[in-house]
């Protein structure tokens, strides 16, 4: 047990980072609860990010906690009870901060495993 | 209440989230066409596992600061692991300056602070000064601010009839004392007013340590007789074990017997402390006043003239300060000397962490560029100081339960207060905060410092940035600084060490060794017949001298060095005395003939005592200090003595030299004109016109002491089986016993000095090595580029050499400002002796140097490409 535990934790430590942006772009377009979150990144991915349970709601507290993120519960376009997550301002900034810093590293990763084109400039 | 019942519905929330979340996959799964009971199967796979996803989500609501400290301490903990070293030096420091002082400190604080274990003990005072029966009772009848008690302490009683007979020591106290202490006794009762005049009072108080040892804590012993000073006395109370007053020592109390009939007793006998309790409304200003008023008339009342002079500077003092008065002085100074053993060792510690700190800042510089946040990193050093300084206080805490100890062992038994002394926790939190805090402010140096300092910069210096110059400073001052102190308290002991040697070497005017002494003492009552006293004595001599394995024996009433004075007046030939002036008072040595030779003190001129002169005419022996003060240019042998009230004059038929009788720097109290002997007959009357019935026996012995010790106890019970024999000592006990108080002093300053010197030599020790770690590179360069080894070794002990030499001046210059409190303590030696400052700055300068040559001959060492590579 106590190993497994470990191994979720290990696994929000690598994706971090990532699955607070993905959440934080999420509900850019709009409240949204955790089974709604899970599925709108599992298909805007086209099915490649199956993003865990174990780590999207430890991050979703975490984030509320930080108060990038606001919740409340409310009832759903199925007549059911769900908690929803929306975007607060300061969350709003973040997510234009994660951005810039995912462009950052997308570019720094890109210019390491294409190394000829760097070095083709002068 | 609120936190649970917050902390519950948080969960209940959480719950009902991840229900929801499976009941919307499932749901979704349904409206994919899959079956219910299959949906809700999967969705849950899907899921994972519910009671997992819950616990980690928790997780995430916790406060971090726990885990953090945790992880800091673990952190620090694995620190000191691998560097057990720094860990063990740091630490031991820590410990021996918190122990020491926290030992010392709860002895002051226990002797000389605390209150008195009396009610409202801001009432009790002491009358300075010491008052007859007679002065006392007047006191007690006119003074109207405090109600008063006088006690008269260092008798003692035989008490027999119950096996063995013993000596017991009693105090005879006035009979409000117990009532003004405020006293209540463990069984029974105190004495009543009107109890201290005779007639009233056959009654005796036993002490809690009497009535267990003798009595067997049997409390039918209340209302039974004992025979005491062979007088029945009816028991009447028990103290409890904490009741102490005036000290540790008396085991019986008893009504003083206020007899105005009898004059000499009620004005000349004991002379008296009193103490008092101020009345309400009283205060300690207006007792002052009144006791001086009353001191101005209490002369007029004796029976004959009293000089001026007597108690004319009577005053009143609390209690407290009245009964500590004489160690107090002795207090401070070990305090003053234990306070400076714990400024080395804080800054001890403050240059260890510095120097650790130091090598610290480039590790700091990394965990900030890698993103820790500045008070994170504050924290963790924060944490390990703490660590530090806990296990070094712990430490502390066992070396103060020791110390104490110790102390109380050492410190002589006669100390006021002394069992009274507990650890103090006060104190203890105190010492340790200050030397947490110090490890605290010097542990957080490198923090600070390497958040301001460009994060780039010290990288790049590797650790010998600017910062570093600045601690190097301020370690160098602070090495100064424990060189300093260490000189002075080296010094301090210094001069207590020569003292206690030429008090120790000082011809004391006898040969101590392989003396017996043991006191004799029959009932006072028992030489009302001087006869019968007189032939008892002799019949013990007698049988004494035919012991086999000694060479002679002798009694005198007052030993020297034996703590008693026996006072007697006297008239001396050509010295008429002026109208108005009292009679010289002598000191009257009672001896039977052999005293000086068993004693071994030398005979100047003229003869000893014989046997003849038992019956014979009259005849007395002088000291030489007496001769020179009576008869300065003429031979004193054939001049005449005449104690007051006798009708003969006795010739002085001898001279002996001066004997270190009173203690061993002076042979008599100031208060005695001088000193004569004569033999034990029943013309030898001391002051109060009897002749001494305690005497003390003076054995040479050649052979095993304790044989003749037997021989003794059974030989005296076979002529007077309810004679005690008391107080058997050697004669070089009772010599040791007198330097038992210097001895002590010197003893714990020469422990304090050697802590101070190992303590400086540390702190040297560390700012050279640091140095030379520092300077590897350095050097590496120097001995590239050919410099000579021994110049390296020469460049850093000059280092090492500077800063002793500014240490060892410092201390000397203050050694020489302070040095003066020292002086009451001094005997032989000036507060400023050339000889042991020079030794000592010697000495410090040798130790200091030969720390330092540890770290240079590493310098020297230094292979220059391996420095040149280093980093």
């Amino acid at each position: 047990m106590a190993e497994k535990r470990e191994r979720y934790q290990n696994r929000i430590e690598l994706l971090q980072g990532t699955l607070d942006l993905l959440v934080l772009q999420t509900l850019q377009w709009g409240a949204q609860h955790g089974y709604g979150i899970s599925v709108a990144i599992r298909n805007r991915s086209g099915e490649i990010l199956q993003v865990d349970t174990g780590s999207l709601y430890p991050a979703l507290h975490r984030l509320e906690k930080q108060k990038w993120i606001k919740s409340e519960w409310r009832i759903s376009e199925n007549k059911q009870r769900a908690k929803y997550y929306r975007l607060t301002a300061t969350g709003k900034k973040q997510l234009t901060k994660e951005r810039s810093k995912w462009a950052q590293l997308s570019d720094a990763i890109a210019g390491v495993l294409n190394p000829l084109e760097d070095e083709s400039e002068p | 209440m609120r936190f649970r019942w917050w902390g519950r519905k948080r969960r209940q929330e959480l719950h009902e989230e991840l229900q929801s979340h499976l009941e919307m996959a499932a749901r979704a799964r349904m409206e994919r066409g899959e079956h219910e009971n299959e949906a809700a199967r999967a969705a849950r796979r899907e899921f994972g596992n519910v009671g997992l996803v819950n616990e980690v989500t928790q997780d995430q609501w916790k406060e971090r600061w726990l885990e953090d400290f945790v992880e800091d301490a673990r952190y620090g903990l694995r620190r000191m692991r691998k560097s057990p070293g720094f860990t063990a030096i740091a630490a031991l420091t820590l410990a021996l300056g918190i122990g020491a002082n926290t030992a010392i400190f709860s002895l002051v604080n226990g002797i000389l602070l605390v209150s008195l274990p009396y009610p409202h003990p801001e009432q009790l005072v002491s009358v300075t000064g010491a008052y007859p029966k007679g002065a006392f009772v007047a006191m007690r009848q006119q003074i109207r601010t405090m109600d008063v008690g006088a006690y008269a302490e260092g008798h003692e009683l035989n008490l027999t009839g119950f096996g063995e007979p013993v000596r017991l020591a009693s105090t005879s106290v006035s009979a409000e004392l117990f009532s003004i202490l405020g006293a209540r006794p463990d069984l029974g009762r105190t004495f009543y007013a009107g109890e201290d005049v005779p007639g009233q009072g056959n009654f005796v108080i036993l002490s809690h340590a009497l009535w267990e040892q003798r009595f067997g804590s049997d409390a039918t012993i209340l209302g039974r007789s004992i025979e005491l000073g062979g007088e029945s006395r009816q028991v009447v109370g028990v103290m409890p074990a904490e009741f102490r007053f005036p000290s540790t020592k008396t085991q019986v109390w008893i009504p003083l017997q206020n007899d105005p009939r009898n004059a000499v007793s009620f004005w000349a006998g004991d002379f008296m402390p009193a103490i008092g309790r101020l009345r309400p409304g009283s205060t300690l200003g207006q007792a002052r006043t009144e006791i001086r008023m009353f001191q101005s008339r209490v002369g007029a009342l004796f029976p004959w003239p009293m000089p001026a002079s007597w108690n004319a500077n009577a005053s009143v003092v609390p209690l407290q300060s009245g009964m500590v008065a004489d160690v107090r002085p002795r207090l401070l100074i070990l305090l003053g000397a234990v306070g400076l053993v714990l400024l080395i060792a804080c800054s001890n510690v403050a240059n260890l962490t510095l120097s650790r700190a130091a090598t610290r800042e480039k590790e700091i510089s990394i965990r900030t560029a890698l993103g820790a946040a500045r008070p994170r990193i504050t924290r963790q050093l924060l944490t390990e100081s703490v660590l530090q300084a806990l296990l070094g206080g712990l430490l502390g805490l066992g070396f103060a339960r020791e110390g104490l100890v110790l102390l109380k062992v050492m410190l002589p038994s006669d100390t006021p207060r002394l069992t009274e002394a507990h650890i103090d926790w006060r104190v203890l939190l105190f010492t340790g905060a200050l030397a947490i805090l110090t490890g605290v402010v010097f542990g957080l140096a490198p923090a600070l410092h390497s958040s301001r300092a460009a994060l780039t910069e010290a990288l790049k210096s590797g650790g010998r940035g600017t910062a570093v110059s600045v601690s190097q400073r301020l370690r160098s001052w602070l090495a100064i600084a424990q060189v300093a102190f260490a000189v002075l308290l080296v010094i301090a002991a210094g001069l207590m060490i020569r003292s206690f040697w030429s008090l120790s070497h000082v011809n004391a005017g006898f040969h101590p060794e392989r003396i017996l002494t043991a006191r004799i003492t029959p009932n006072e009552s028992f030489c009302n017949d001087a006869k019968r006293c007189l032939t008892f004595y002799r019949s013990v001599l007698d049988q004494v001298q035919a012991f086999p394995g000694t060479s002679g024996a002798a009694f005198v009433n007052t030993l020297p060095l034996g703590g008693r004075v026996s006072k007697r007046s006297l008239v001396v030939e050509d010295h008429d005395l002026p109208p108005g002036e009292d009679s010289p008072l002598f000191w009257l040595n009672v001896v039977t003939p052999g005293y000086f030779r068993v004693m071994g003190i030398p005979l100047l001129s003229g003869r000893g005592f014989t046997d003849s002169d038992i019956s014979g005419a009259p005849v007395a022996v002088v000291t030489a200090e007496t001769a020179r003060r009576y008869w300065p240019s003429q031979n004193a042998v054939g001049k005449h003595i005449r104690l007051l009230d006798d009708k003969d004059w006795r010739t002085v038929v001898g001279v002996i030299a001066d004997v270190r009788a009173y203690d061993l720097q002076r042979s008599a109290p100031e208060w005695i004109n001088g000193t004569a002997y004569v033999p034990y007959n029943s013309a030898a009357t001391l002051e109060d016109r009897r002749i001494p019935a305690e005497m003390t026996l003076a054995i040479r012995t050649a052979s095993d002491d304790s044989q003749i010790v037997t021989m003794l106890r059974s030989g005296v019970a076979s002529i007077n089986r309810e004679v005690p024999v008391s107080e058997v000592k050697s004669m070089g006990a009772v010599v040791s016993e007198a330097v038992s108080t210097p001895a002590s002093t010197m003893t714990l300053l020469v422990v304090f000095a050697a802590l101070a010197l190992v303590l400086g030599t540390i702190g040297i020790y560390g700012v050279l090595s640091f140095l030379v770690s520092n300077r590897t590179r350095e050097i590496g360069i120097r001995l590239a580029l050919g410099a000579q080894r021994t110049d390296v070794l020469r460049s850093v002990l000059g280092e090492g050499a500077k800063l002793s030499l500014a240490g060892i001046l410092l201390g000397l210059a203050g050694a020489f400002a302070v040095m003066r409190v020292l002086s009451g303590e001094l005997y032989g030696v000036g507060a400023a002796d050339p000889l042991t400052f020079c030794s000592v700055a010697i000495l410090v300068a040798v130790v200091a140097l030969t720390a330092c040559y540890v770290p240079a001959r590493r310098a020297m060492r230094v292979d220059p490409v391996v420095a040149l590579r280093y980093e």
